[in-house]
């Protein structure tokens, strides 16, 4: 790996561990092997947020050409959210494409990750069904937002409505996660759910 | 612009024409009254560079900037002199703020990293670096060289070049020209930079334009942007100078683009299917009728049912021509649906059809095309008149083929033509232009038994005809 990429590397890694937002938790970063390619980083959900309470896993690979070329991030820990895929958990961010600075650190890359958690995008989706439901029913996506912090990212709060009707699904043998999301991707709507899981 | 430099490209665009006049062997006189007469000029590559650094020496001269500054800002203006010199005397920190050249806000007094015994260090590869190895743009982001090096390395193989930013966090000053070539090392990158800048002046610039040809590096110059044909003096492609397909005249280049995806894509197969078939009343499966009954069972959920009227079979009774009794009920909005899916299918069809038609008649008329070629040669070899004395034979079949191009594009033209007195005034016109395109085809066919003067009597009917339509439809 190039020399510039592992100095950098090394010291956005001690700034982080260092920085006012890790000692609040807020984020945090750990090696992933031994070679600098690649980092597991971690944001917490920000308050007032269906997010809120959650602990979030990325995946963060280090290009050869970095910091010329920007990480390469991805969600690890599932989470509904317009501008991050459901399936994939793959970001639309533009500091992670073409609004990239070499002067940009892991820091700032963490930092914009949990604002975008704050203020989606939903004009400019990943996830198009996602999108969808937070345009045309925002309530319903916040709760869904707010349950799948729960399921997978460690939020205490549940829901004990979405809780019956994924059980239910469960019932007929599909599995949790695919029972959440054809739920959540159909509104909730049991009958259109079954739909679209059997057809 | 200013006046000068209209004046002297005009000089310049006259020279360029006249050499392509020679070359124009079109035997109908590019005159001011031909619908589809258009002034353009080949250009290479060399002579565009030339036309770019003219301009922009002139503005470098006329508002005290370095040619790289002014290259940026002609880019970022579309070329246009006056605008920028204008906005330039009115307020020169804005019109270099929106440009990009410099920050919005004032660089701060050290933006670079400052270590505690007072050495820099860069930001980006974090090494030490002293004032003679390292530099910076107008928002004063220092950093060292062979980082600015390694960043404009990046920024070319992934294709930008006048787009260049700085390196800093949120900054979007630009790199001009002059920053940048210093700074690459390799030669085979300058070459890629200098072709990439090259390609996005040509495209910001409204008087110039790509040759679509494959592998053509010609630039075609013409002072109005309009939907014409050009011909290009080297590849021979001909494109519309608007839009860059294929010419397309008397139909605009929106409609032209409309026409084709819709011939490409497959919204006429949904068309199809919602006029040849319905959906089960029980599961909504789509349903092709293939047969005369009108029993129908759904092979998917096994339900019985009535094609006319959609309702259960066994309600029904074995008399199925009483449903047509019930024209009232919900079913009325479902089959009105159907019919207009019908009747906007054949409504397209039938345009295609013709368009279709046509495209395959061009194709064939070129075979006509080599036999008119071969038949000559015997004759000549014969003895019987020399290649002039044929040559009117060749002109015939060149003009067939272009009134026929016409044709054909009259078809997407008239698809999108509302009903009413125009529409009525151009098909009449596609008519007339029609017979006598396929007069002509068939006087050229039988060309030893059809008389000289007859023959060209007729290519004068059609030219004249098609320029008719052109004059009085042709758009943009």
């Amino acid at each position: 790996m190039a020399n510039i990429a592992i100095q950098r590397i090394k010291r956005e890694f001690k700034e982080v561990i260092k920085s006012d937002e890790a000692q609040k938790c807020a984020i945090n970063v750990e090696l992933v092997g031994d070679d600098y390619r690649e980092l597991r980083g971690e944001i917490a959900g920000p308050p007032d947020t269906p997010y809120e309470g959650a602990t979030f896993q990325l995946e963060i690979k280090v290009p050869e050409t970095y910091p010329f070329n920007p990480p390469k991030v991805k969600f690890v820990t599932k989470i509904w959210h317009p501008n991050i895929s459901s399936v994939t958990g793959a970001i639309c961010l533009d500091i992670l494409k073409d609004q990239w600075a070499a002067a940009m650190t892991l820091r700032t890359v963490l930092l914009s990750l949990q604002a975008l958690l704050a203020a989606a995008e939903p004009d400019d989706p990943q996830d198009a069904v996602v999108a969808k439901q937070f345009k045309e029913n925002h309530p319903l996506f916040l709760e869904t937002a707010q349950y799948w912090s729960h399921v997978h990212a460690g939020v205490p709060k549940g829901n004990s409505e979405f809780s019956k009707k994924v059980r239910r699904l469960m019932d007929m043998g599909v599995g949790e996660h695919q029972a959440l999301v054809a739920l959540s991707s159909c509104n909730w709507d049991m009958d259109r759910a079954i739909e679209q899981l059997f057809s | 612009m200013s006046d000068e430099e209209m004046e002297y490209s005009d000089d310049d665009f006259d020279a360029y024409y006249e050499e392509e006049f020679d070359r124009d062997v079109d035997h109908v006189d590019p005159q001011k009254n031909d619908p589809e007469y258009f002034h353009v000029a080949c250009l290479t590559d060399t002579e565009v560079e030339r036309l770019l650094n003219e301009s922009v020496e002139q503005l470098s001269n006329s508002i005290q900037v370095t040619p790289s500054l002014a290259k940026l800002l002609l880019h970022m203006h579309g070329w246009n002199q006056m605008e920028i010199v204008a906005g330039y005397r009115q307020d020169c920190n804005r019109l270099l703020t929106t440009a990009h050249i410099k920050p919005p806000t004032p660089p701060q007094p050290s933006t670079s990293a400052q270590q505690g015994d007072g050495e820099t260090t860069c930001p980006v590869c974090l090494a030490p670096m002293s004032p003679d190895n390292s530099s910076h743009l107008s928002c004063g982001h220092m950093f060292c060289k062979d980082c600015w090096s390694k960043h404009f390395e990046v920024q070319i193989v992934h294709g930008a070049s006048t787009g260049i930013e700085c390196m800093g966090s949120n900054c979007q000053v630009l790199a001009p020209e002059d920053f940048v070539l210093p700074l690459l090392k390799l030669p085979r990158l300058r070459e890629k930079y200098q072709q990439y800048a090259f390609s996005d002046y040509v495209r910001s610039h409204p008087q110039l334009r790509f040759c679509p040809g494959p592998n053509c590096n010609i630039v075609v110059q013409a002072k109005e942007c309009r939907a014409k044909r050009v011909n290009c003096t080297a590849c021979k492609s001909q494109f519309c100078y608007r839009c860059g397909n294929d010419y397309h005249a008397p139909t605009d280049c929106e409609t032209m683009k409309r026409w084709l995806t819709k011939c490409a894509d497959d919204s006429e197969t949904a068309n199809y299917i919602s006029a040849h078939t319905k959906d089960c009343p029980k599961c909504h499966i789509c349903i092709e009728k293939n047969g005369g009954c009108n029993h129908m069972q759904c092979c998917n959920c096994k339900h019985d049912f009535c094609w006319m009227c959609l309702g259960c079979w066994k309600t029904h009774g074995s008399e199925y021509y009483e449903c047509s009794r019930y024209k009232e009920n919900p079913n009325i909005a479902h089959e009105s649906a159907h019919a207009q899916a019908r009747e906007a299918l054949k409504k397209y069809l039938h345009y295609y059809e013709r368009w279709e038609n046509h495209s395959k008649s061009l194709k064939l008329e070129e075979e006509t095309l080599a036999k008119i070629r071969e038949r000559i040669q015997e004759k000549v070899m014969a003895g019987t008149g020399t290649w002039i004395d044929w040559q009117y034979l060749l002109d015939a079949a060149a003009l067939l083929a272009r009134c026929r191009y016409t044709l054909q594009n009259t078809y997407p033209f008239a698809y999108y033509l509302e009903s009413g007195p125009r529409k009525d005034l151009f098909e009449y016109q596609q008519a007339q232009l029609e017979a006598e395109i396929e007069n002509l085809s068939w006087k050229i066919e039988r060309a030893e038994m059809t008389d000289r003067g007859d023959l060209e009597n007729q290519m004068d009917i059609v030219e004249k005809r098609r320029t008719t339509l052109l004059t009085d439809f042709q758009q943009g």
